[in-house]
């Protein structure tokens, strides 16, 4: 039992936490669709006493024809404005379903501390695209669906019951087998598909697979043998899909046979009851034909929305799935460390030394926190932080700038302590230099300069980048794109130097600015790094690269610290 | 319009036999629903005639009863009929479908491949041809089946009730269903275009923004950019509501028509039958029929909300699978055994859009059993040289033969068969071992296990594989269950199965500790003693492997 409390919660108790927001919207649309299905017998009605006129002068209410049809359209419109209310209200939730689902997620999973994700880029991005997405035919589709399945089946059961109670008998008893059978169907039909799916991916996937290998496929000249391949597992997982989707399609013609039975014994028992042949099941007095026709106009409505529901449930499912990995996301996020203030723009506080001293931090969320040695370095100087992997050399830059809530200690920029409320300001003193650079969507200008005023000349001249620049098709105009397609590691760095000689913030941390580069291409790092000392920016690099190291004033070396 | 009927006419094409069937049980199913309604309404009706005229006993009653029976249960038992036939033509025609799409993307110039090897344009690529799963299925045999049984109606209407009702009937879907519906469709091609453009953004941005959230926090710009990403989703969120508004638009057109066409029936008919040229249970019959078809319209409100997707993705999905054939060199290869295997001289490459070349003047020669090594700082082109090298790329300027023959005499088959180059980041796929080293065989070859084994133990990744389960151990999709040094030997085994004459490597032992890396590149000398090796790669034990160097400038 110990188990029960600390297992998360129901995925369908987060989706009605999320859709909460807008409950009463939906409840509210749900039941204008439930007025709108409500219009049908009043449609039926007037069918049944032009007809009954027809057939039988005299025995209903008289309706002419004309007047009928005018009657019958005029309903349908009450109807098509009920639905399209109902339509739209549901869609206006949905809308805000998603987009304050999106909107939690993404900011949250943004202000995670550099390092310590506990969702991927990867993660986020098809979480907060398609998979959320989901949401909206849950909101707009499965909801009303489910209150029309509730409600309406059984009001025409009532309603039924009101002419003859034969009927409604029918109705209740073929009514109530069709989730019972569907049940059974959709069982099978689930077992059947976990059996032929576990080891062979979708179509999608082997298609994919070999795009993503084109290159390897032609300088193999394997592209035919692949193709065959290709051909011969598709074909294959076409006949095993074909096989699931035999006893899956089962349940949805289960439903309609239920149903055509169901409505065919109505018309049977109407018909006969007409003719004169049975005379039991309504209150006594006999059938009049517009009782009749009206009988067979509401059986088919009532099975409906037991139909809609059944094609609407996979909608259910989707959002089930994704509720509760949302819920799974949003939990580990919330566990893990985050950055310190909000990323804003800010005012750099009045520089001094930088001194940290008790700092102790947790990478990760699992992890036990890391003790790193005090420091204390002076403006202007450069300072190489070293040790093996793992000694937290990242991690100690991280922290200088507030990129993650260290455990315990301080740090101070002259007189001023690095807190949460003034993060933005201290990190307006410093400047970045990752060691994977990963650049946006955008042109190499606005990448160095963000957007801001500046020398851009003597930025790129100061970091050796100008022939970096020169080599792109476009010069500044170029965009580097996701993988930072045309550049090298080397070139990527420098251009990132650019920037941060562009910036001209203070002080300048960069994170092992010289790996997997060869010496030549090092030097050129080091020399375009040394460029911004000479500017009198203090430099601090987290590296374990002897000639960088060496190219420093002094080291503060993590190893042995604990 | 046209990219839809283009994309029809292809997803039929190979399938007609499956398709026709599908379409005529599709037809089946709606004529039999109507026909259901309409015998019901008839029935009915003329009981209740017969039971006021004191007629009874003389009614047939049998016929009518048994045809609401036979046809209930006879069009529960077509649609399940249906829905198998046309899934089943459906994932035919797809899987069809992907082949062209493959053979497409393979005849697409080396620096487009590249691209659409990117996470971003294969997330697109699935997403498109899942858009088109429904163009038969929702789109296509909706419609034609629908049409069909409007016409089978208006002549069933016209013989059994007369012109005027099943002409009503037949104008009043043919303008809702048929006008409405393609005046909604019209428009959904935009919005359609914005809310994917728009899910794209989001998944761009929301990558972007938190690959580079330290650094754009440090730059004080995490805010903007988070601002940025929301403003993607509010975009999406307004392309969406529009595209809902265009769903509420289609299901009126719907419900409109299918109450215009019963009122129309129930007046028209109701009108005959008080002037006595039909029987009231002519009339009745008339009315449900008008009322049944509604069906063929209901059917098609799906396809039509994804309309607009459909001509957007069908669009891109045949711009794929219409690549043209690659140019190639005809006749059969004419090789000189004496000359070096590789001959370059003077070669250039310039990237396109760029002035300056990247590399020039690459002057060498490989010559049987040499190793020969290309460097040159980082950025200097020694992959893109590689590339070019392999016939991936052409030259800006130079010239390079290959066993005495220009590279670009060569035909695309007979230059893969001497010359192979294992890339930087090679990409497995899912599936066996053995099916991945298979790929390295011709077409209808079958691997000869020995060999295989042979190859594995040249790259030291025998005991690896043995561990895993051997030759039959299965890898996830994109390869993934062995580490980035083993997928890279078992690339390098790969390429050393296929026994070439020219083995380009590039950066073949990269992530691997210095004993493996100098066992794997003695490994592959000794199982192919007479190719020439041509390796870029920044590592000592490698460059000592080499007999000579070249400098890339």
């Amino acid at each position: 039992m110990t188990d029960a409390t600390t297992e998360a919660p129901k995925p369908k108790a987060v989706l009605a936490r999320i859709a909460q927001p807008v409950a009463g919207k939906l409840k509210l649309a749900g039941w204008l669709g439930v007025a709108s299905a409500l219009i049908w017998p009043a449609q039926a009605a007037l069918i049944g006493l032009v007809l009954g006129d027809l057939v039988a002068p005299g025995v209903s209410t008289a309706l002419s024809p004309l007047a009928g049809a005018a009657g019958f359209v005029a309903l349908a419109l009450v109807r098509i404005a009920l639905d399209w209310v109902s339509q739209k209200l549901s869609a206006d939730a949905a809308e805000v379903v998603l987009r304050e689902s999106r909107e939690t997620l993404i900011r949250k999973a943004l202000r995670q501390a550099s390092g310590a994700a506990a969702l991927s880029p990867a993660e986020l991005a098809s979480l907060s695209a398609e998979k959320l997405g989901a949401l909206g035919p849950w909101a707009t589709r499965y909801q009303p669906a489910f209150l029309r399945a509730r409600i309406i089946p059984l009001a025409f059961i009532l309603l039924a019951a009101t002419q003859s109670w034969a009927v409604a008998g029918i109705l209740l008893i073929a009514g109530p087998l069709i989730p019972l059978f569907m049940a059974l169907v959709g069982m099978a039909a689930q077992e059947a598909s976990e059996k032929q799916m576990v080891e062979i991916g979708s179509l999608n996937r082997l298609l994919i697979d070999r795009i993503a290998a084109i290159t390897d496929l032609r300088l193999l000249g394997a592209e035919a043998r692949s193709r065959a391949d290709l051909e011969t597992k598709s074909e294959d997982l076409r006949v095993r899909t074909m096989a699931v989707l035999r006893v899956a399609f089962l349940s949805s013609t289960l439903l309609e046979l239920f149903a055509a039975i169901g409505v065919a014994l109505v018309a049977v028992y109407v018909g006969f009851s007409l003719i004169g042949w049975m005379n039991f099941g309504t209150w006594g007095s006999k059938m009049t034909p517009a009782e009749g026709i009206f009988l067979l106009m509401i059986a088919p409505e009532f099975f409906q929305p037991l139909r809609d529901l059944a094609a609407a449930w996979h909608d259910r499912a989707a959002a089930l799935a994704v509720a509760s990995e949302l819920e799974t996301t949003e939990t580990e996020i919330a566990k893990a460390n985050t950055l310190m203030g909000t990323g804003g723009e800010g005012t750099a506080p009045q520089l001094g030394a930088l001194r940290w001293h008790g700092l102790q931090i947790r990478p990760g969320e699992a992890a036990d926190p890391i003790p790193l040695p005090d420091g204390d370095i002076a403006p202007g100087e450069a300072v190489a932080i070293t040790g093996p992997s793992g000694a937290g050399k990242t991690t100690l830059l991280t922290a200088l700038v507030g990129l993650i809530h260290p455990e315990a200690g301080e740090i101070t920029l002259g007189d001023t302590a690095l807190t949460e409320q003034n993060a933005d300001d201290w990190r307006a003193a410093f400047g970045w230099i990752p060691q994977s650079p990963r650049f946006a969507d955008a042109s190499l200008r606005e990448l160095i300069t963000l957007n801001r005023p500046g020398d851009l000349d003597a930025a790129l001249d100061a970091a050796q980048a100008t022939e970096v620049v020169a080599g792109l098709p476009g010069g500044l105009d170029a965009r580097l794109g996701d993988m930072g397609g045309g550049v090298s590691g080397g070139e990527a760095r420098r251009l990132l130097i650019a920037r941060a000689h562009y910036a001209g913030r203070p002080i300048v941390l960069a994170d092992e600015p010289t790996a997997d580069l060869d010496a030549e291409t090092g030097a050129k790092v080091i020399a375009a790094l040394l460029a911004l000392r000479a500017h009198g920016t203090t430099l601090i690099v987290a590296s374990h690269d002897p000639a960088l190291v060496a190219a420093m004033d002094r080291q503060i070396d993590l190893e042995g610290a604990a | 319009m046209k990219t839809l009927l283009t994309l029809t006419a292809r997803l039929i094409a190979d399938q007609k036999w499956a398709f026709s069937r599908g379409l005529a049980l599709s037809f089946l199913v709606l004529a039999m629903g109507a026909a259901l309604l309409g015998l019901s309404g008839w029935f009915i009706t003329a009981s209740a005639l017969a039971g006021i005229t004191g007629l009874g006993l003389n009614f047939n009653f049998f016929t009518p009863s048994a045809g609401v029976r036979g046809l209930a249960l006879g069009r529960a038992v077509s649609r399940y009929g249906e829905r198998l036939l046309t899934h089943d033509a459906t994932l035919r025609a797809l899987a069809k479908l992907r082949i062209d799409l493959m053979d497409g993307v393979s005849r697409r110039p080396h620096e487009e491949q590249a691209r659409l090897r990117g996470a971003q344009a294969l997330n697109r690529i699935t997403s498109d041809v899942d858009a088109l799963d429904g163009v038969l299925l929702r789109l296509v045999i909706p419609f034609l089946a629908g049409g069909m049984v409007q016409i089978a109606a208006l002549l069933m209407l016209w013989w059994l009730e007369g012109l005027p009702i099943g002409l009503a009937v037949f104008l009043i879907y043919l303008l809702g269903g048929g006008l409405g519906l393609i005046w909604v469709a019209r428009a959904a091609r935009h919005d359609a275009r914005a809310a994917e453009t728009a899910l794209q953004n989001i998944r761009r941005r929301a990558l972007e923004t938190m690959r580079a959230r330290a650094d754009l926090a440090v730059a004080g710009q995490l805010e903007a950019a988070t601002a940025q990403t929301l403003a993607e989703v509010e975009a999406e969120a307004l392309a969406r509501r529009n595209l809902e508004a265009l769903d509420r638009r289609v299901g009126a057109v719907i419900s409109a028509t299918t109450a215009l066409a019963g009122a129309a029936a129930l007046a028209i008919a109701g009108q005959m039958a008080l002037a006595g040229q039909i029987t009231p249970a002519r009339a009745a019959m008339g009315l449900f029929v008008a009322l049944a078809l509604a069906e063929s319209l209901m059917l098609l409100r799906r396809g039509m909300a994804e309309i607009g997707r459909m001509q957007e993705a069908g669009a891109r999905v045949m711009d794929l699978t219409d690549t043209p054939a690659r140019a190639q060199p005809d006749g059969h290869a004419h090789t000189d055994t004496d000359a070096p295997l590789i001959e370059s001289r003077n070669v250039a490459f310039t990237r396109a859009k760029s002035a300056a070349p990247l590399f020039s003047d690459l002057t060498f020669s490989l010559a049987r059993g040499e190793t020969v090594m290309l460097a040159g700082p980082s950025g200097a082109g020694k992959s893109t040289a590689l590339a070019v090298l392999s016939g991936l790329l052409k030259p800006s300027g130079g010239e390079i033969t290959v066993m005495g023959r220009a590279l670009a005499d060569w035909p695309e088959g007979d230059l893969r068969d001497v010359l192979t180059m294992v890339p930087q980041r090679s990409q497995l796929i899912g599936g066996t071992i053995a099916e991945n080293l298979a790929l390295a065989l011709p077409p209808a070859a079958q691997l000869d296990e020995d060999a295989a084994w042979a190859a594995l133990r040249a790259v030291a990744l025998d005991e690896v594989i043995a561990a895993r389960g051997g030759l039959e151990a299965r890898l996830g999709e994109g390869g993934t269950g062995l580490s980035g040094g083993q997928t890279k030997r078992l690339a390098l085994a790969r390429a050393a199965l296929r026994q070439p004459d020219i083995l380009l490597l590039d950066e073949p032992t990269e992530g691997l500790d210095a004993p493996t890396a100098a066992a794997t590149l003695s490994g592959l000398r000794a199982l192919l003693p007479d190719a020439g090796f041509l390796l870029v790669s920044h590592r000592q034990p490698d460059q000592s492997a080499a007999t000579g160097t070249i400098a890339l400038k």
